[in-house]
């Protein structure tokens, strides 16, 4: 493991029991994010991309295998710590964008850095400044719902970041938009690794995320079926 | 952070909000309208109970409840009677002898011979007519004739003697106003007392069993005949309020000087009566849980339900490093808003159906019949207990059955609750 190592995954294994029956979602999987990459996940629905990428966040712990974040191993993380860590450590952005519907653009994206103990001023200075970086400053005082689905992700990405995580992890990230708004998201997503350095770690089996990744793992079945570049896929 | 969450949650699905509200602000409004209308029932049955008759406080010579006899008497009247005077909470007192008697009566058109038609053991109360009228209006209970009087220029009566007789006790004796019947029994100083009464009055005091068996005559007739010159059995005592009873009983048990005489309450005179006010109390509290638990059983089912529909947002809540402890706070806060918007909207309608209660109240038909007295109306009472224990009721139910829902929420596995839908 080296400094540059973000996530370094061994022999990873996840096993569901599904009324007796044992799933095999994840099968020995070693895996090593470093700093700064924009990689993506690939596979068919139900080849564990979901399950690997909660392993590898702390939202879900292995079977088998060991993970550590930012050189910390999470097996030995209390509850807590790992709460804790996630929090300081990793950004979220979800499928299904997952904002709180009661709370406006703004506090949606100040939530995390309220967790965090930021002083006001401060939150209110970064969360402008990183909705103004995805386009959608105009909208702070909103409510979910009164935006777009393109918009929503936009904020779910700007929640992600505004707390200056070392890993963004997003699931899926542009299931639930058209093509054009994916391709937008990504560009914007990819522009921001790049100005900020941010190492983001996503699962899709979109063609237009695939194409913006930098690298590309493939999962097959619970494994890793081989690494390629976009062009290769 | 939280409350705005809180608040806003409560508000977010008005229809899943609006059925433990109405469970809650029901519950209170119950619970409310239950201790007002108990609290004026038993403040009415007790004041009616303790005008008519027994006072609140009595004044009697020590350990004459346990034992009531002709002895032990109240020497001084008069110098404990000042001291009642001076003391602002007390309304008016009123001296009285008691004692066991036997009544013969003697039917008018008998003649002058010694033709008794019907007798009857019973007790003979002596009071001062003016003094008994300003503390329990006596005269308003008499059903036929008229009241005693202790006027000098009352000639005839003066002459004859006076009595009043309880109503069941003249049908009984079978007499009338106008009948004559006499009456003996035994004076302080071992002599027979022994006289002619004329019946003046008949009363019915609206307790049976006490008109079944109670005479009346006047204080000074009543001591002349059973040799109690400047005496009494007990000083009734009727204050301004129920509630300041405790209070005053000290400052007049303080203020006696004569030792043996012994100061109490109607709580201890009238024992039984308080017992069964004590235990018409508990049957209350039972009510009040019933409805409490209920109220409780309907919030616990929406909060679960809650949680349940959320689960996807507590696991994003939990992925995003949000505490557990954080999660309880905000689900137990979103309760007790819920719980002070419904102590508020409680209290407005409890207000309103007490106000109406306390103004108007309810016939009671029948009347109902409290250990032989009849009361006909019953009215609510609006006291702070109306609103301060429903209101504590309905926090604490929130607080204590959105606490279960609200840890199952805080321990919600992350990567579990995002897969839901």
């Amino acid at each position: 493991m080296t400094d540059n190592d973000v996530i370094v995954a061994e022999g990873i294994v996840k096993t569901y029991d599904d009324s007796g029956v044992p799933v095999h979602a994840v099968r020995d999987i070693d895996y090593t994010l470093q700093k700064g990459e924009f990689t993506a996940i690939i596979g068919p629905s139900g080849s564990g991309k979901t399950t690997f990428l909660n392993v590898l966040a702390g939202l879900d712990t292995p079977t088998e295998g060991k993970v550590w974040l930012s050189g910390k191993l999470i097996s030995d993380m209390s509850g807590r710590e790992l709460s804790d860590f996630r929090r300081d450590h990793i950004g979220f952005i979800f499928q299904a964008y997952n904002l709180f519907p009661v709370l406006t653009v703004e506090e949606n994206v100040e939530y995390v850095m309220l967790l965090q103990g930021v002083p006001s001023g401060e939150r209110h200075d970064r969360v402008m400044d990183i909705l103004e970086k995805v386009g959608i400053a105009e909208y702070a005082g909103r409510l979910p719902m009164q935006l777009s689905g393109g918009q929503q992700q936009r904020v779910a990405v700007a929640r992600s970041m505004v707390s200056r995580p070392s890993l963004v992890i997003a699931d899926e990230p542009t299931a639930n938009l058209d093509s054009k708004t994916s391709g937008a998201l990504l560009d914007m997503m990819r522009r921001l690794n790049e100005e900020t350095g941010m190492t983001f770690l996503f699962s899709t089996h979109d063609e237009v995320v695939m194409q913006r990744a930098r690298k590309i793992v493939v999962l097959q079945d619970g494994k890793i079926d081989g690494k390629a570049s976009p062009e290769e896929c | 952070m939280l409350v705005k969450l809180a608040w806003r949650n409560v508000f977010r699905q008005k229809r899943r909000t609006i059925l433990p509200l109405l469970t809650m602000t029901g519950g209170f409004f119950l619970s409310s309208i239950s201790i007002g209308w108990m609290d004026g029932s038993y403040s009415s049955i007790i004041m009616f109970f303790t005008n008519n008759r027994t006072g609140q406080i009595q004044v009697h010579h020590r350990g004459y409840l346990e034992n009531p006899s002709i002895y032990s008497t109240v020497n001084d009247y008069q110098a404990v009677g000042a001291l009642l005077d001076s003391i602002p909470g007390v309304r008016v007192w009123t001296p009285r002898i008691y004692s066991g008697v036997l009544l013969a009566v003697r039917p008018q058109g008998a003649g002058s011979g010694n033709v008794f038609s019907n007798s009857a053991a019973a007790s003979v109360i002596g009071i001062d007519p003016a003094m008994e009228e300003a503390a329990t209006c006596f005269s308003s209970r008499i059903e036929s004739g008229e009241m005693l009087s202790s006027s000098a220029a009352d000639t005839f009566y003066a002459a004859t003697g006076q009595i009043i007789l309880g109503r069941e006790l003249s049908i009984i004796l079978d007499a009338s106003v106008g009948d004559s019947l006499v009456m003996l029994s035994q004076a302080a100083d071992g002599s027979s007392a022994d006289r002619m009464y004329v019946i003046r009055g008949i009363i019915s005091s609206g307790n049976a069993d006490i008109d079944r068996n109670t005479c009346y005559i006047t204080l000074s007739d009543a001591q002349i005949l059973f040799a109690l010159q400047g005496k009494v059995h007990e000083i009734t005592v009727m204050t301004r309020s129920l509630g300041t009873v405790d209070k005053l009983t000290d400052e007049i048990s303080a203020g006696l000087v004569d030792k043996d005489l012994e100061t109490d309450s109607w709580k201890i005179f009238a024992r039984e009566f308080y017992n069964g006010m004590k235990a018409d109390e508990s049957s209350l509290k039972i009510m009040i849980f019933v409805i409490v638990l209920v109220a409780a059983m309907g919030v616990l089912n929406t909060i679960l339900m809650m949680v349940l529909e959320r689960r996807r947002e507590f696991g994003v809540m939990k992925a995003l490093g949000t505490r557990p402890g954080f999660i309880i706070k905000m689900i137990v806060l979103e309760a007790n808003i819920m719980g002070i918007i419904s102590v508020i909207a409680g209290s407005i309608l409890s207000t309103a159906g007490l106000l109406f209660l306390s103004k108007h109240g309810l016939v009671m038909d029948p009347p109902l019949d409290y250990g032989g007295t009849v009361f006909r109306e019953m009215i609510a009472s609006i006291t702070p207990e109306c609103y301060w224990i429903p209101a504590i009721c309905v926090i604490i139910t929130a607080s204590t059955v959105s606490f279960l829902p609200a840890l199952k929420a805080a321990h919600t596995k992350a990567a579990k609750a995002l897969r839901t839908i």
